[in-house]
């Protein structure tokens, strides 16, 4: 097979979700990237990135369309960098109460319930949260090392959700952001996976660190392999 | 019912008023050759002897085209060094008036007023004769240039009866809807200025900008032919001859004079001068539109204009969306056509665009102001459109099914 | 919280034009030079609004969101002439986040339940431009200001939201070109009326007429074009007049004129002065600003 010299990244398309701008943003940062929906090529891929917008039911049943329940689940184990974002994330939960109980992909214990609205800094809170909000860093070590290393603390991020997700094990949690009454978690770490609530390829030069971390990770240039 | 003078033999004709019997496009514009250049109002016949339309030469690109692309070439400094010396020899300085602008408060006379007054410290005076029905922004927008641009008036409103009565009847006779206002407005200029002792007058664009013949744009004058009489003989106003306007409707020589021009040999003697501003200075009606807002608080109309895409030309008087109504009848080009080439030829639209907007917008039934319009004149809709049937050329016009539509357009 | 600022950028063909009354294409530069230098600037999102989409019967942004989409990664909406669940479909791979819809939408409501059925709610925008009447109503125009409804804006905005908008853009034509401030009343019914973000878009003419729409219109998110762009032609006059392609009208851009009713300012300065109201924006990369 003939290798690219640049890290090629595989993009779950299972029909839902903003893979075009996640594209780009990985091509900016220097990383190959193609959607695609089959399990070969996400198991050949040196990272993976689950995107997602649209409800929690429709999108399990979607991946259970295309047979990549499980192959998500082996990528986990697998140790490959794994990039959840948004409904992304939320997909790696154990269950989530969107529109009814849904089985997640089970990748991380805990489940996703619905944002509150409330007031916000005097302000009405709406749901969905549509804009930039901060995310703070848990710890001063909590982004070092991860894909979030080298954002500034406290950064702004752009939301578009109206669900986020409870970790069982808080020890997970990188990140976490402030809307209405609620504190929660905009950013978890388990290992090779790492997640996000918010859009870093729309959130301007800081998210884009993001992808440029995601590419520091990957293999660099492989030699060209010829067949004859 | 008054008389409807429609002769017999025009019905025969191929076709009618001396047009072109074979109907061309311009390459470049939307217009066509059944476009009819301007002639002095008050000679307008029924049968429009002695007539222009618009030339479009051998390589399919008319007159105005041919002068937008002459405008490219002309150097604007020596242009406007030239108004600085007409104007330099008019400037008063005694608190008197040195010029006068026509208008109604339109972009136009909305950006000329201004210019003359705040830019080159002349001192105008505007002149406007009144729209047959005022629109509710013309009238705003005429208020606002007096009060917001800042500007001393003098608005001539001639006789109410006289004027709805050469208006039906020149809708009668020459399904021209728009004759007595331009009558008057094109009148009204130089008779003022004789009054007043002010000869300087401005318009704005020439119309040859627009497809007048091409060597009435050498000069910045108008020429004197269009607004002056030597004779009451030749006149016609609303298709008829005085006499036939005097006895057959009771009008009286009084009742006309706001309509007819100045006398050819009293105003000569005057030193009255007709200028064209868009001589001096290079005019794109768009930019007077955005100048008429930022300057004399003018507003664009909040919805399009029957038969065209534009919100914000010619919008004072009701009348307006039926003289483009009837161009379209008689002439095959509605108000789209013409917009749409004066744009194209401001290279503010494509070609491409032009067509589309005018296969879209050209004819739109005006049905927004006819009713009011006929009522205040004393007719029917139904009339109006009846005259429209008769006025149609058969060699511009074919009757399919019960409805008409136009053997041409433009492509 | 932040309040969003966003820069909306008109567009026929290949120009970035800029009316009165959504009225007038006057040139005054290229998309992308306009669109590069406000995500610079710190804009939180754009918004790219195909002006003649309607009048044509087309669409023709593709090419320049696509373009966008691949250099600058904040979120961009794009309106004008989307009709059909195709249009949309396609706006969106081209790289758009949002779309915004206004004369199909109206014409047909049921294509906002659909759109965002098929793309989700905080997909779909829908866009109300909207006159006051002499008797206080304000009545929906289509058609880029050109075409009247019948429809009471309030009446379309309440129903729109119930329907599965995610958010609305709300637009006074009275008001926008003219620098003289946001319809206050508009913004501030409709967002007291509906339990969705409010963008509010038309007028803005100097940084407090932002606060005010913010404050007094209870605006979720702020929309501006004139404030913006006249200034932006004012730093690089030269550079905005290269690469002007032939068509539109160019006549201002090569008269090197000001526009006295528009005193204009950027992204940073309005943001900074934000601040000092006591209102939330997102600062810049690299600064951490608390209220």
């Amino acid at each position: 097979m003939r290798r690219s010299s640049r890290p090629q990244v595989a993009i779950v398309d299972y029909g839902m979700g903003n893979l075009f701008s996640v594209k780009h943003a990985c091509a900016y940062a220097g990383m190959e990237a193609s959607t695609t929906s089959t399990a070969q090529e996400l198991l050949a891929a040196d990272a993976v990135i689950l995107p997602g917008v649209g409800a929690f039911g429709d999108a399990m049943a979607m991946l259970a369309r295309r047979d990549l329940v499980s192959v998500l689940r082996d990528i986990a184990a697998s140790g490959k960098p794994l990039l959840g974002i948004c409904l992304g994330l939320q997909l790696l939960m154990r269950e989530s109460s969107e529109f009814g109980r849904h089985d997640g992909l089970g990748i991380i214990d805990g489940d996703v319930v619905r944002l509150e609205g409330g007031r916000d800094h005097g302000r009405a809170a709406k749901v969905p949260q549509v804009g930039w909000n901060r995310i703070h860093r848990r710890g001063a070590q909590a982004w070092t090392g991860s894909l979030l290393d080298g954002v500034p603390e406290d950064a702004y991020m752009y939301f578009v959700h109206s669900f986020y997700v409870r970790p069982v094990d808080p020890g997970l949690v990188v990140a976490t952001t402030r809307y209405g009454p609620a504190e929660f978690c905009s950013g978890l770490r388990q290992g090779n996976v790492c997640a996000v609530q918010f859009h870093p390829e729309r959130s301007g030069p800081d998210g884009l660190t993001i992808y440029r971390n995601l590419a520091a990770r990957l293999p660099a240039s492989m030699p060209e392999v010829q067949h004859a | 019912m008054p008389e409807i003078a429609i002769k017999a033999t025009d019905a025969q004709l191929d076709a009618k008023y001396g047009l072109p019997k074979e109907v061309r496009f311009c390459t470049r514009c939307v217009m066509s050759n059944q476009r009819p250049a301007s002639m002095p109002e008050f000679r307008h016949r029924p049968d429009r002897r002695g007539a222009k339309y618009l030339h479009i030469d051998a390589q399919g690109v008319c007159d105005a085209c041919r002068y937008a692309d002459k405008k490219e070439q002309i150097d604007w400094k020596i242009r406007e060094s030239e108004l600085l010396r007409l104007l330099d020899t008019h400037r008063c300085a005694d608190g008197g008036y040195d010029c006068i602008v026509p208008g109604s408060g339109g972009k136009d006379s909305a950006y000329a007023a201004h210019l003359l007054k705040y830019k080159y410290g002349m001192h105008p005076l505007t002149v406007t004769w009144t729209p047959t029905l005022y629109t509710d922004y013309g009238w705003r927008n005429f208020r606002n240039w007096i009060e917001v641009g800042g500007f001393d008036n003098v608005t001539f409103k001639p006789n109410g009866r006289v004027h709805r009565l050469l208006t039906r009847l020149a809708i009668e006779h020459l399904l021209h809807p728009f004759q007595t206002f331009i009558l008057g407005q094109k009148n009204l200029a130089p008779k003022m200025a004789a009054r007043f002792g002010v000869p300087l007058i401005f318009y704005g664009e020439s119309e040859a900008e627009y497809g007048n013949p091409i060597a009435e744009t050498a000069t910045s004058l108008r020429d004197a032919s269009y607004y002056t009489m030597r004779n009451l003989e030749d006149v016609y106003l609303a298709g008829l001859p005085i006499p036939a306007l005097m006895e057959r409707h009771g009008l009286s020589l009084n009742d006309l004079s706001a309509y007819l021009p100045a006398d050819g040999e009293a105003l000569a003697s005057s030193k009255i001068e007709v200028h064209y501003l868009g001589y001096y200075l290079k005019w794109t009606p768009q930019e007077a539109y955005y100048y008429a807002v930022e300057h004399t608080g003018f507003q664009a109309r909040p919805f399009r204009t029957e038969g065209t895409y534009s919100k914000y030309n010619s919008i004072d008087d009701k009348i307006d969306d039926l003289h483009y109504y009837t161009t379209h009848i008689k002439f095959g080009l509605g108000r789209a056509s013409y917009d749409a080439s004066q744009e194209i030829r401001n290279k503010h639209l494509t070609r491409e665009e032009g067509v589309a907007l005018v296969r879209r917008f050209d004819g739109e039934v005006p049905e927004r102001y006819v009713r009011e319009v006929m009522g205040e004149l004393g007719m029917k809709p139904e009339q109006f459109f009846e005259l429209c049937d008769r006025f149609r050329s058969p060699h511009l016009w074919k009757r399919e099914g019960g409805a008409w539509s136009l053997k041409h357009h433009v492509s | 919280m932040t309040i969003r600022m966003i820069a909306r950028l008109d567009i026929k063909g290949p120009n970035l034009v800029k009316g009165i009354h959504l009225e007038g294409l006057r040139v005054l530069g290229t998309p992308e030079q306009f669109a590069k230098a406000y995500y610079e600037q710190g804009a939180d999102e754009l918004l790219y609004m195909d002006v003649v989409a309607s009048l044509y019967g087309r669409n023709s942004l593709l090419d320049i969101v696509a373009r966008t989409s691949r250099e600058i990664f904040i979120p961009l909406t794009v309106g004008g002439g989307l009709r059909t669940l195709e249009d949309i479909q396609q706006a969106l791979r081209a790289g758009a986040d949002k779309v915004a819809l206004n004369t199909a939408a109206i014409r047909n409501p049921t294509l906002v339940q659909d759109a965002t059925t098929r793309f989700g709610s905080s997909t779909i925008v829908v866009s109300i431009e909207a006159i006051r009447k002499p008797d206080g109503h304000y009545e929906a125009y289509t058609d880029n200001g050109r075409e009247p409804t019948g429809v009471d804006a309030f009446a379309w905005a309440r129903q729109a939201a119930e329907l599965g908008a995610g958010e609305l853009l709300i637009t006074s034509i009275d008001r926008e070109g003219t620098g003289e401030g946001f319809d206050l009343e508009l913004t501030r019914r409709i967002a007291e009326a509906v339990p969705i973000p409010v963008i509010a878009c038309g007028g803005a003419g100097t940084a407090q007429h932002v606060a005010d729409v913010i404050v007094h219109g209870k605006a979720d998110a702020v929309c501006m074009a004139s404030l913006l762009h006249y200034h932006l032609i004012k730093q690089d006059g030269k550079k905005r007049r290269a690469g002007l392609e032939a068509e539109g009208n160019l006549e201002y851009l090569k008269s090197r004129r000001g526009f006295s009713k528009i005193q204009g300012t950027s992204f940073p300065a309005i943001k900074a002065f934000l601040g000092t109201q006591g209102m939330i924006c997102r600062q810049p990369a690299g600064e951490t600003v608390h209220a």
